[in-house]
This record gives structure tokens, sequence and C-alpha cells, in this order.
């Protein structure tokens, strides 16, 4: 009985993994990501990107829902068996879900439900039945299922030492995969051959570029695993501070470089990518000093992108859109950028600043609900016909000037490429700076306890203050940059869809994070701006990003070390301080505000 | 209250300045505004029955948001979180009854029996509006009980997104338009004021909704779990209420409330699209704000308040001032209010007006 018992339990996360990745294939194909993704090939001109999108459900539901056991206290890896029969069945329901759903849409009717949800289509159909009539097709999703189940549920099976080096070079082969606009011309550009490596016609990997791909990244994995195990058997040589602050050195001049050739090699597309990047790198920096290092959740920080913008374009001259054709708007100046810039960043701290200043008394979600409203009611302010003698009114300004120094155009994305560079290195580094500083900590204490920083002495008005001013500041510059690298401002209603975007940016590099910020804004930049596909459902990979994350790690990819111990409570108990003294903060205890 | 502001305003006389500027700014701006667009010329002026159908139009539209803000209300009293998602969850119940309107139209059986019809519709928007508020707490809030409060807000942003893009990407991206019966158009004469029969509809359904909410958290066992949940969760769950389930029953009342008010407001506007959930979702929140968060009666008042503020203070206020196309701007009168009231009073009109709760 007993026996049976254990079965079960093993079985039902399987059964509940399975349906779950059955959902997953379901909605992904009813809001028609597999459709759309389904024109990029990744390897061969068999894997698209949309075969990968339907793959992993069934293998992620199998690969977590195989559990470590816990043996005596210590976590064991799952026997290979178990995880092959948990992973079949995760998998295989996984499978049945969809083809479920697929004979049901086929008794339906495709063009009934259609109707109803648009993402249906016949070629949906087509490619969830592989071409082969639907009796064949839902054979192939459950055998499909059943296979990569086995594989994931026996992936967790499998040595650590094996498995990481083979998720990377998976990892590898995939974003090589992706990276199909840039890889290749990046190889011509060098003269290296690259026939093999990546296809002319498809565009994507060759078969034999993925496995040498995979082969590659999978041994070297393994061989630095294996050097680091063996380095951590021995007794640790720490290496010295000056050697540790050399290599540190060494490695930023080695990234500077590849920045600064990087254009030069992989061409304009990446130029003008990255120079998007760099506007929104801009942003997330200014976001993240208010509300990474000070704090203050800001949902409206949109509203110094179009400050930057506006201001921007006003001071160095623009055109608007009227009945009339074009006409100079009823204010505007001529100054050249680098003389205008000075002025809209001050613009851009004062505004900051002056919005900031009434509502300092107020904290958590109603501060963020108030940087909401602003941002708000300047986006429709900058789009009323009330201000369309300035602003251009939903038509926007035009004919930016592009004014820089003697020969350089903003307009050409190389050139801009190293101005947005150049400024996003300097905010990188005052942000830096500021963080280490004595501000960084004022605004460290503040974050932690606003109350316990205010009793020891630290002026919390004034510290709340600057961060929205030098946040504001920072930002921007991303929205000047933005008006003469694009030569039109019309962005005011996207204002809510600056904030949401580089709020993801700021959570999902992790809160308080200089090197985050990059690598959130190159993810959700850079990624969705290589391949266009992605655009239509870049805000639903946004919202998704921000639940997930905040579900599963709240402190980002690459954490703030400090930030990420607020942020995770597990972390917190740990912290014999706290436990000690319990949580002094007021946010926690509602009741004992209301006793106040 | 007072020792401790004393302490910060000699601290930073900048900001009592800033804040009699700006009181004095607002003061100005409404006295000024009005009293252009009140002796405007005769022939410009808005007559007085252009004003009674701005207030009656106003107060249909806060009976929506009303309803919208007892979202609002029931979890932010409880959770102490902004439910950022609930304006979705609002489009969601208008969106999933939009299909049966839409057939029934075609086929005639609105036009047959349109009460039969309306209440089908607010019965499967309350369906769909229910399961979508409580999919969203077990997925999105339940794993986050207990930390800090800004991770709850940031994940309902990103929820919000996420259903606005599902939603978008399962229906498509273009407005539609949502049918009313024939029954339903013209002007029934309420009290000698003409009044357009949707808004009367509107009227009649929220009144009814509110009176029975308030009844069942007033007088049902399971509202009064809600009450002791609201005032202290950790001494109810002690007291053997099952907190959880109080939660889920929050979004259930949550979502049923929304979904009653998607039906409305889309018999009212005529149209649905999948962004549709925004602008209300923040009205309605800013109307919970202003009425005090975490009081049923407080959620009633703010919305029948920002109703009319929303219909009649861009004409009152901007159309005297030379403002064009006043109407654009109705939402800034919204945001400016919500600002206005956070700075001011936070605890709202119902509420204690301190500012440290929150």
């Amino acid at each position: 009985m007993r026996r049976r018992s254990e079965v079960r339990a093993s079985i039902s996360p399987g059964v509940r993994a399975g349906l779950i990745g059955g959902i997953a294939l379901v909605y992904l194909a009813m809001v028609g990501m597999i459709e759309a993704f389904d024109d990029l090939l990744l390897i061969g001109e068999q894997v698209t990107l949309g075969l990968v999108l339907l793959a992993a459900p069934p293998f992620a539901a199998a690969f977590l829902a195989v559990r470590p056991r816990v043996v005596g206290g210590r976590v064991e890896r799952p026997a290979p068996l178990s995880g092959l029969v948990i992973g079949v069945i995760a998998g295989g329901i996984s499978g049945a879900v969809i083809a479920a759903w697929l004979l049901i849409v086929e008794a339906i009717g495709v063009e009934r439900v259609r109707s109803v949800f648009v993402a249906v289509s016949p070629q949906l159909i087509e490619i969830l039945t592989f071409g082969q009539g639907v009796a064949v097709g839902t054979l192939i999703l459950l055998l499909g299922g059943m296979a990569l189940g086995a594989l994931g549920g026996v992936w967790r099976t499998l040595r650590h030492g094996l498995r990481l080096p083979l998720s990377v070079a998976v990892g590898a082969v995939l974003l090589m995969g992706l990276l199909q606009r840039i890889a290749p011309t990046i190889l011509d550009e060098l003269s290296v051959e690259r026939d093999w490596l990546y296809s002319k016609v498809t565009f994507g990997l060759t078969w034999l570029g993925a496995v040498a791909v995979f082969v590659v990244t999978a041994s070297v994995t393994a061989f630095v695993i294996d050097r680091r195990e063996r380095a951590e058997a021995r007794p640790p040589e720490a290496g010295t501070p000056q050697g540790r602050r050399a290599t540190r050195t060494v490695l930023l001049l080695a990234l500077a470089l590849g920045l600064i050739v990087l254009p030069q090699l992989a061409g304009t597309i990446v130029s003008e990518i990255l120079g998007s990047v760099g506007v929104y790198v801009l942003l997330a920096l200014g976001l993240n000093i208010v509300t990474g290092y000070a704090g203050m959740l800001h949902l409206g920080f949109g509203a110094f992108f179009l400050i930057g913008a506006y201001s921007a374009a006003l001071l160095t001259g623009a055109n608007l859109v009227t009945a009339f054709g074009l006409v100079a708007p009823e204010f505007s100046a001529h100054l050249n950028f680098y003389v205008a810039l000075p002025i809209v960043i001050a613009i851009g701290a004062v505004v900051g600043a002056l919005l900031a200043a009434p509502v300092l008394r107020l904290r958590g979600d109603y501060l963020a609900i108030v940087t909401l409203a602003f941002g708000q009611i300047a986006a429709i302010l900058v789009t009323s016909n009330w201000l369309q003698p300035i602003t251009g009114g939903p038509q926007g300004l035009r004919d930016v000037t592009d004014a820089g120094l003697s020969g350089l155009s903003f307009r050409d994305p190389q050139d801009f490429y190293y101005l947005a560079l150049a400024f996003c290195a300097l905010a990188a580094y005052v942000s830096w700076r500021l963080a280490s500083a004595r501000t960084g900590r004022a605004w460290n204490a503040m974050r932690e306890d606003e109350q316990v920083a205010d009793a020891m002495g630290v002026n919390t008005p004034r510290y709340k203050l600057l961060a929205f001013a030098i946040g504001g500041a920072i930002g921007s510059v991303g929205g000047a940059l933005f008006a003469v690298k694009v030569g039109t401002v019309q962005p005011g209603s996207f204002e809510i869809l600056v904030s949401i975007t580089t709020l993801a940016i700021v959570i999902l590099g992790g809160l308080g994070s200089v090197p985050g910020v990059v690598v959130g804004a190159l993810v959700l930049i850079g990624l969705p701006g290589l391949l266009s596909q992605f655009e239509e459902y870049r805000l639903l990979i946004y919202g998704g990003v921000l639940v997930a994350i905040m579900i599963l790690r709240p402190q980002g990819l690459i954490p703030n070390v400090r930030r990420s111990r607020e942020l995770q409570e597990d972390e917190r108990t740990q912290d014999a301080w706290q436990q000690i003294f319990g949580e002094p903060e007021a946010e926690q205890e509602p009741a004992a505000e209301e006793a106040r | 209250m007072g020792g401790k502001t004393l302490g910060r305003l000699e601290r930073l006389p900048v900001r009592s300045i800033v804040l009699i500027a700006l009181s004095a700014g607002v003061l100005v701006a409404v006295a000024y505004g009005s009293y252009k667009t009140l002796t405007l010329p005769a022939g410009e002026r808005y007559s007085a029955s252009a004003w009674r159908d701005f207030i009656v139009l106003g107060v249909a539209q806060g009976a929506v948001y009303a309803l919208i803000a007892l979202g609002y209300t029931l979890v932010y009293g409880i959770l102490r979180m902004i439910n950022f998602a609930h304006g979705e969850v609002f489009m969601a119940g208008a969106f999933g009854s939009y299909f049966f309107a839409d057939a029934w139209s075609k086929s005639g059986f609105m036009n047959e029996q349109p009460w039969l019809s309306i209440v089908l519709l607010v019965l499967i928007a309350m369906i769909v509006s229910v399961a979508v508020a409580v999919l969203l707490e077990r997925i999105a809030y339940r794993p986050l009980r207990g930390a800090p409060r800004l991770v709850p807000l940031i994940t309902a942003i990103g929820a919000s997104l996420f259903l606005q893009n599902t939603f978008r990407g399962l229906f498509g991206s273009q407005t539609r338009g949502y049918p009313k019966p024939t029954m339903l158009e013209g002007t029934w004469t309420i009290l000698g004021i003409p009044v357009q029969k949707v808004q009367v509809l509107v009227l009649v359904v929220a009144a009814v909704a509110m009176v029975a909410l308030t009844l069942f958290v007033a007088r049902t066992k399971t509202g009064k779990s809600m009450r002791a949940s609201a005032e202290d969760q950790e001494i109810a769950s002690l007291m053997g209420i099952n907190v959880d389930r109080v939660i889920v029953t929050t979004f259930i009342i949550g979502g049923m409330l929304a979904g009653i008010a998607g039906v409305l407001f889309a018999l009212t506007f005529g149209n649905i699209s999948y962004f549709m959930g925004f602008a209300p979702g923040i009205t309605a929140f800013t109307a919970a704000v202003l009425g005090g968060i975490g009081s049923i009666a407080g959620a009633a008042i703010g919305g029948l308040m920002i109703g009319v503020l929303q219909s009649v203070g861009p004409a009152l206020l901007l159309t005297g001032a030379n403002v064009p196309s006043p109407f654009q701007l109705k939402d800034v009168v919204t945001f400016a209010i919500l600002i206005l009231v956070l700075i001011f009073r936070p605890g709202g009109i119902l509420g204690t007006g301190d500012a440290e709760k929150v």
C-alpha cells in the first residue's frame, strides 16, 4: 500500500506540470506566437523559433516535474528511471492537451473559431499538424510531447557537471540562431569563411554549424567547470586586491575596445539597434537612481523621455505639421545640440524635483501612483490641441535640427552609436560613483527604512529630491538623444509604454544594478530590435517578464548585492541581526500604523 | 500628526511654500476658468440643459467607476496592495460578453428578449471577470504574500500589461462596436429631466449591486470575516478565519462587480478594445482614493464625484480659458484630482487624512 501511495505522490506533480505545460502550449498557439515565430529559421530548414516554442513547454514541464529527492537532509539527484517515467507522463499530457485542443478546433471548424480567436488560422493548424493532416498531426503532438518529456525528465537526472555544459550548449546554439542578422556580418567583415556556419538561403545556422557550436560550447564549458572544481578542491589562494583590480581594469578596457570596434564590424543594423538600446540605457539608468537606489517606484518615467525629447527638439529647432504645411513652433531656438543639452538636463532635473516636492510625504505605492499620474498628465498635455502651437499636438514635431559637431550626423547610426555610447558610459560612471558615495549611502539607508534614516540624521526630503532630480536629468538626456536620432518627436501616446519598458529593463536587470540595466536593455530592446517577429509580442513579453521576475527572482538577473537582500524574504530571515531585533519596517505592520 | 509634520516643515520650508503656491494656483485657476466660462457671451455659453446633461452623464459614468473602484477598495482593504490589473479584469468582462452580444444582436435574440439578453450578458461578463481575477490572484499575487509592498505592485503592473496583450493576441487589436438592444435607445423623462435609457439602466444596476455588496459585507458571515481580515490578517487567522479563502472571495466579488461594470460601460459607450481597461481603471482607482481607500461608501461617493468632475470639469474650467477641445483633457482633470487628494488628504474624504498610513 505504501508503495502505491509513493508512486502516486511522485506521479501527481508530473500530471500537474503536464497540464500546465499543455495550457501553456494552447496559450502560445492561440495568442499567435507560434505562428508568428515560425518564419524565423534557426537551424537548417527544419528548426524554426516557432518549433522551439512548441517544444519548450513539454520539456520544461517534465524538467520541473522531476523533483530532486531529499535523503537524510541531503539533496540527491532523482533516479534516471523515475525521471524518464515522470517526464514521459508530463510531456505526454502536455502533448495530449494541445492535441485535444487541435481536435476540438477541427470539430468546430477553423474558420468559426477564427471569427472569435483571430490567431487560430489554417496556417497555425498546418504548423501544429506538421502538414500531415489532423490524425497524424495529433499523433505527432502526442508522441513528440512524450519524447520531449522523456528528454526533459532525464535532463534533470543528469550529473551537474554534465547537465550544465549541455544546457549552455543548447542555449548557445539558440542564441547563435537568433543572432543571425549580426554574426554573419561580423564574420564577413573579418573575412572568415562562414558558409558552413550560417546558410545564405535560410539565414539561420546550418546543421553542421549548429553541431559545431554545440560541441565547442559544451566542451569549453565542461573544461571550465572541471578546472573550477579542481581549483575549489585545492586550498584557496586568494588573489591580491591589486591583482584583482588589474584584471578588472583589463576586462573593462577590453570591453571598451570591443564596444568601440563593434559597429565597424557588425554594420549599420547593429548600430541602429544599439543606438536605441543606448537611449533606453540612459532612461533606465535614470529610473534606476529613483527606484533602484532611492527605493521610490516611479511609474511615469516616460515623462522625462518626453521632456528631454521635446525640449531638445524645441531648443535645437524643429517644425510643426499644420494644415498650412510645416511651420516653426511658437517657441523655438536654434542652438547647437551640445549647447542645448545642458539646458535640457537642467530642465529635466528641475522638473523632476518640482514634481516630487509636493508629494515627498507619500510613500510606497501611493507615491508610485502619483508618478504615474504625472506621467499621464505630461503625455496628455503634449498631445493635446491646447499645446499644439508648441508641441505639435498629436502630429508632434518634425525636422529636428541635425546639428552636431561638424561632419557628425545624428541620423547616421554609426555616429549616433558613439554619441549614445559616450553618454551611457558617462551616466553609468555617475551612477556607479554615486552609489558608493555619501549620497548613495543615504539613499540606501532611506530605502531600507525611512524613519530610521530620518532618525539617524539623513535629511530624507533632500535626498528624495536629489534622487528625482538626478534621475530626471539622466532620463531627459535619453529623450534628447532620441529626438536627434529619429528627427521627429511624436511619442506622446507612448509615454506609458516608455515608462513600462524602462521599468521592465530595470527590474529584469536588477534594481540598483548598473550592469543589470545594460543587460536588461540589451535583452528587452536589443533582441526585439533584431527579430522583427518579436515586435508584436513585445509588451506581452514585458508583462510576463515583470511578473516572472518578481515571483522567481526579484533581485533581477545581475543583482545589486544589498538590494537583493531586501527583496528576498528568505535571505532576510537568515540575517541574524534582523532575527534578533525583529523587523522595524513600518510598512509591514499596518495595524501598528493605524494605532498611531 | 502635528509635531512630526512641524518638524519636517521646519526642516523643509520649501515644501510648505510649494504646497501653498500649489493650492493658491489651483484655486485661482478654478475660479478664473469657471468665471470665464460662466460669463461667456450668450451665443457661446453652455445652456442650463447642457449642464444638466453633463451632470447626468457624469453620474452615470460615475456609477460605473464606483463599481470598478469597489474592486480596488476591497482588495486594498485586505491585502494593502493596489491591484493595478483590475482595469483588465473589467476589460475581460466586457470582452467576454461581447461575442455573445454580437451573436445575439445578429440573430435578433437581443431585440426579442432585451431584458433576458442583458441579464445573460452581465452573467457571462461576471463569469469571465471572476475567472480572470481568481487566476490573477492565484498565479501572480499569492506567491508574493508578505513580500515588500512594491513587489506586488510591480507584479500587478506586469500582469496588467500581460492581460492586455493576451486579449490583443487572442481577439485582435481593433476596436469593436458593442451592440445595444434598440429598446435602450432614446430617453426617458424622469422628474422632468430627459435621461438616456442606458444611463437609467446603468444607475439602477449599479445601485442594486452596491446595496447588495453593502448588505453582504455587513450581514453575512463571509462579510464579517472579510472585515476581520481587513482589520488584522494575523489575528483573523488565529480566530479560525481562512484568510486565503477570504482573499479569494474578495477577488471574486471584485471580479463580479468589474464584470457588471464592463457590460454597463460597453452599453454606454458602444465600443470595446483590449486597451479599454486602462483609463477607467486608473479613474476608478482615483475614485477609491478620493473616497477613502478601504471604504465601500467611499468608493461609491468617490466614483460619483469623479464621474461628475470628469464630465463637468473640462467644460467648466477650460472652455472659458480658451482651451481648444477641452474634453481631450478630461483625464488630466482626473489625474490632477488624484494628485491633489494625495497631497492634501491622502486618507480620502471618508478617511482619516493621515498621510503616514500610506
